[in-house]
C-alpha cells in the first residue's frame, strides 16, 4: 500500500470534485468547496477543478472530460453522489481517493473497499473533513480557508477532522510548522498505521503527531511505533479517555514500545515542536540561563517538579565566564543581568553548552515588552540550532514577551514557550526520547 | 521455554477442562499448566480421601496447608475451604473432614474430588501477576503488590505480552509500592529478577494460548533476594467457547 499512501501526500496531479452551486448536505457546501479551490492554488502539481453544478467559471463539468491517470481525487460530495460516480472517479484516479464527506452506510462502505480492492487504488475516509497537506508542496486539500501551515518536520495523524483542523490551527497561530497532515475519518481503507509506516521513512518528518479515539488492528499499530520511534519522535494524544476502563493498560502499552503520551493539543505541538527543532536530552541536569533572577525561581521549581536537577557547572566554565564579564552571577543558575544583549547571551550559552556537567539549557527572555532587539534573541537561536548533542529551549514567563521572542526566531529551529510547564515539558519529552533510542540502541 | 512439549502439555490440561465442559480450571489445573510452563508453584496434590491425605502430607512434609478442592467452589476461603499451617496427622485427620462439611453447607450441589495437600511457605512478600486477552491488542500482563495495594490504591503496572526482561523490570520498578520490594528500613530487597522471570513467563503463556482468557497468580510469595519466588494460588479462565 506504501506507494499508493505515498500519493496522498505527494500527487503529481490532484482531481477536486465538488459542486459550486445547489448541494448543500453535512459537510458538502458550495462554501467548502471555493475553500478547497482556493486552497490549492499554491499546489506545485497540476490541479483539475471539477464541478458537477457546471456554475464555476473555468472548471470542468463532467468527470469523463478530465484525462485519466491523475493520481489523486479529493472528492466533497454527497454519500449518494460518490457512490453514483464512483465508477468513473475509479476509471479517472490512479493512485488515491480521499473522501471529504461522511454518511456512508455499511453497505456503501463495502462497496468503496470492493471498488479499491482489486485496484492500486486507495482511499482516505469517508469523513476525512480535515483532508490532507504537504506544505513543501503546496498541496493544501482541507476545506477551512487559508489553513495551510508555516514548513516544517511535524507530521499529524488525526483520526477526527475537527480536533485535526485544531491542531492545525493552533499550529499555524503559533507559527509552529507542520510538514505533512492527514485525517483519517472512517477508515473504509488506509488507517493511521498506513500512514503512520509511511511518515516513518519520509525523510521531510522528523516528528509524527497522531490523534486517537479508537484503536483498529492495536498490535499493527503498536509493532509500527516500535519500528518507528528507531528513526524519529512519535507523539500520541487520545481522546475518550474518560469513558475508557483500559485507558491506563493503553497508556502502558505506549510507554512499552517508547510512544511519548500528551493530553492536550497544546501539548502535542509544544512537544512536537522541540522534537522537531532540537536534539534528543541525554540526561536530567539543566542549566537555566536568565536575565531575570526572580523568574528563574519558577522555571527551577517546574524542572524540580518533573525530576530534572539544575546542573552545577565546572570552575573552569564559570571563570570563563565570569572573566569576561564580572557582573554574571552564577549560583543555582546563571544570571545575565537585565539588559543582556546578544553578545552575552551567545557567549554564556556556547560556554555552558561546552560543560560536561550539562544535560540541556533553558534559556530566558525576561522584560522584553519594551526593548526587545530582535538580534538578542537570534543570537540564542544561532547557538541552539548548532548545538547536536544537547537540546537549548526558550521560554518566557510573561505571555506577551513570548510572541514578541517567537516572532523574532521564525523559521530557526528553536521551541519557543510561553510558561515554564511547557518549556519543561518539552525538555521531558526530549529526555524521554533519549532514553527510549538508548534502549532501542542497547536492544533491550 | 515454548518447546512442543511444554505446549502439549498446557494444551492437554486446557482441553480437559473444556471437555468436562467448564471454563474455569481449578487451582490443582492451573497450577499444573504453570509448572509445565516452568512457573515456580508450591507443590500440590490431589487427595481423594483421608489415607491420601496424611501420605501426601508426609511426603510434602510439614507444615502444610489444606484446601477443598472442587470445580465447583472457585472462592475456597469463602466456603472455608483452607487450612494453612497442619503439622500433624490427627490434624490433617480432623480437618479433612470439616473441609468438606464445610463445602458441602456453602454448595450442597458442588462435586468434590477431595482436599489438595500443599507446600506450606514462609511469610514473604507477596505480589500478584495476571494476565488479560484484550479485545483489539491481545495478550496484556498486569503486575501489583497484593492485597491493599491492589484493592485499594489501584497501584497496577501492565504491558503487552510477550515481554522483555526489560519490559518486565519496568513494570514492577514503576508501582507505588515498589520500595516494598527494593526493601525499607534495613530490610534485604526482595528477588525482583524471579518475579521478572514470571512476568515474562506468564506473558508468554498468554501470548501462545489465546483460549486463556484471564490468568491470576495470587499471591506469589516472593523471598529475599537470591531465594525466589514462589506462586501459591492460581486461576486461569477459559474463553467462552465458540
Amino acid at each position: 500500500m506504501s506507494n499508493e499512501v505515498k500519493a496522498i501526500f505527494e500527487p503529481k496531479s490532484v482531481v477536486l470534485v465538488g459542486a459550486s452551486d445547489g448541494i448543500r448536505e453535512g459537510i458538502v457546501s458550495p462554501a467548502f468547496f471555493h475553500s478547497l479551490v482556493h486552497n490549492m492554488h499554491r499546489f506545485e502539481g497540476k490541479t483539475y477543478v471539477v464541478d458537477l453544478s457546471g456554475k464555476l467559471e473555468g472548471a470542468i463539468k463532467n468527470l469523463n472530460q478530465v484525462p485519466k491517470g491523475r493520481d489523486l481525487a479529493v472528492v466533497v460530495l454527497p454519500s449518494k453522489l460518490v457512490m453514483k460516480n464512483w465508477r468513473n472517479l475509479l476509471n479517472l484516479v490512479m493512485k488515491a481517493i480521499v473522501l471529504v464527506a461522511g454518511g456512508f452506510d455499511q453497505q456503501q462502505r463495502e462497496e468503496l473497499a470492493r471498488g479499491v480492492a482489486k485496484r492500486k487504488v486507495c482511499i482516505l475516509g469517508p469523513n476525512a473533513t480535515a483532508g490532507v497537506i504537504n506544505t513543501s508542496k503546496g498541496l493544501c486539500a482541507t476545506l477551512e480557508r487559508g489553513f495551510m501551515p508555516s514548513r516544517g518536520g511535524i507530521a499529524v495523524i488525526s483520526q477526527d477532522s475537527a480536533v485535526g483542523m485544531a491542531i492545525l490551527d493552533w499550529a499555524r497561530f503559533h507559527g509552529v510548522g507542520v510538514g505533512k497532515f492527514a485525517s483519517t475519518g472512517d477508515s473504509v481503507d488506509v488507517t493511521e498505521a498506513d500512514l503512520l509506516e509511511f511518515l516513518m521513512h519520509d525523510e521531510e518528518t522528523k516528528v509524527i503527531c497522531i490523534y486517537l479515539q479508537s484503536v483498529r488492528d492495536g498490535r499493527r499499530f503498536l509493532g509500527l511505533i516500535r519500528e518507528a520511534v528507531r528513526k524519529k519522535p512519535v507523539v500520541v494524544m487520545k481522546g475518550g479517555t474518560a469513558q475508557d476502563e483500559r485507558d491506563k493498560i493503553f497508556a502502558a502499552y505506549l510507554k512499552q514500545v517508547g510512544a511519548i503520551r500528551v493530553d492536550i493539543v497544546e501539548e502535542l505541538l509544544g512537544v512536537a515542536d522541540a522534537l522537531a527543532k532540537q536534539p534528543p536530552m541525554p540526561g536530567d541536569r539543566v542549566a537555566v540561563v536568565t536575565n531575570a533572577d526572580g523568574a528563574a525561581t519558577l522555571v527551577a521549581d517546574a524542572l524540580s517538579r518533573k525530576e530534572f536537577a539544575l546542573a552545577k557547572l565546572s570552575d573552569k566554565v564559570t571563570k570563563k565566564i565570569t572573566r569576561k564579564y564580572q557582573d554574571i552571577n552564577i549560583v543555582e543558575w546563571v544570571d545575565l543581568g537585565i539588559g543582556a544583549k546578544a553578545d552575552r547571551y551567545k557567549f554564556v550559552l556556547e560556554q555552558v553548552l561546552s560543560d560536561h556537567g550539562v544535560d540541556g539549557v533553558v534559556v530566558m527572555n525576561e522584560l522584553k515588552l519594551s526593548f526587545l532587539e530582535p538580534e538578542d534573541v537570534q543570537a540564542i537561536a544561532e547557538v541552539a540550532e548548532k548545538s547536536k548533542d544537547k537540546p537549548v529551549v526558550s521560554v518566557t514567563v510573561a505571555v506577551g514577551a513570548g510572541v514578541l521572542v517567537r516572532e523574532a526566531v521564525k523559521g530557526k529551529n528553536i521551541p519557543v514557550y510561553d510558561s515554564p510547564e511547557k518549556a519543561v515539558r518539552a525538555l521531558d519529552a526530549l529526555r524521554s526520547y533519549w532514553k527510549t533510542r538508548t534502549r532501542v540502541e542497547k536492544g533491550v | 521455554m515454548g518447546l512442543a512439549a511444554e505446549k502439549g502439555k498446557v494444551a492437554e490440561i486446557l482441553n480437559s477442562t473444556r471437555k468436562e465442559g467448564r471454563r474455569e480450571l481449578m487451582e490443582l489445573e492451573s497450577k499444573r499448566v504453570l509448572a509445565a510452563w516452568g512457573v515456580p508453584v508450591n507443590r500440590t496434590e490431589l487427595a481423594r480421601d483421608i489415607s491420601e491425605a496424611v501420605k501426601f502430607a508426609r511426603e510434602v512434609r510439614y507444615p502444610i496447608v489444606l484446601k477443598i478442592a472442587s470445580p465447583d467452589i472457585i472462592h475456597k476461603s469463602e466456603a472455608k475451604g483452607v487450612r494453612v499451617g497442619l503439622s500433624s496427622e490427627l490434624e490433617i485427620r480432623q480437618s479433612f473432614g470439616d473441609l468438606i462439611d464445610n463445602a458441602r453447607a456453602y454448595k450442597p450441589d458442588a462435586k468434590i474430588l477431595g482436599v489438595t495437600i500443599q507446600e506450606y511457605l514462609p511469610p514473604a512478600r507477596e505480589v500478584i501477576v495476571g494476565a488479560l486477552q484484550d479485545p483489539s491488542f491481545g495478550a496484556t500482563v498486569m503486575f501489583g503488590l497484593g492485597g491493599v495495594w491492589v484493592e485499594v490504591l489501584d497501584d497496577i503496572s501492565f504491558r503487552l505480552a510477550p515481554l522483555s526482561a526489560e519490559d518486565a523490570r519496568e513494570m514492577i520498578q514503576e508501582i507505588k509500592g515498589y520500595p516494598v520490594l527494593a526493601g525499607i528500613r534495613g530490610t534485604p530487597p526482595a528477588d525482583v529478577g524471579a518475579l521478572v522471570d514470571i512476568i515474562q513467563k506468564v506473558g508468554q503463556l498468554a501470548h501462545e494460548f489465546s483460549e486463556i482468557a484471564e490468568m491470576d497468580l495470587n499471591p506469589i510469595f516472593t523471598f529475599d533476594d537470591g531465594k525466589g519466588a514462589m506462586v501459591a494460588d492460581a486461576r486461569i479462565i477459559l474463553v467462552e467457547s465458540k
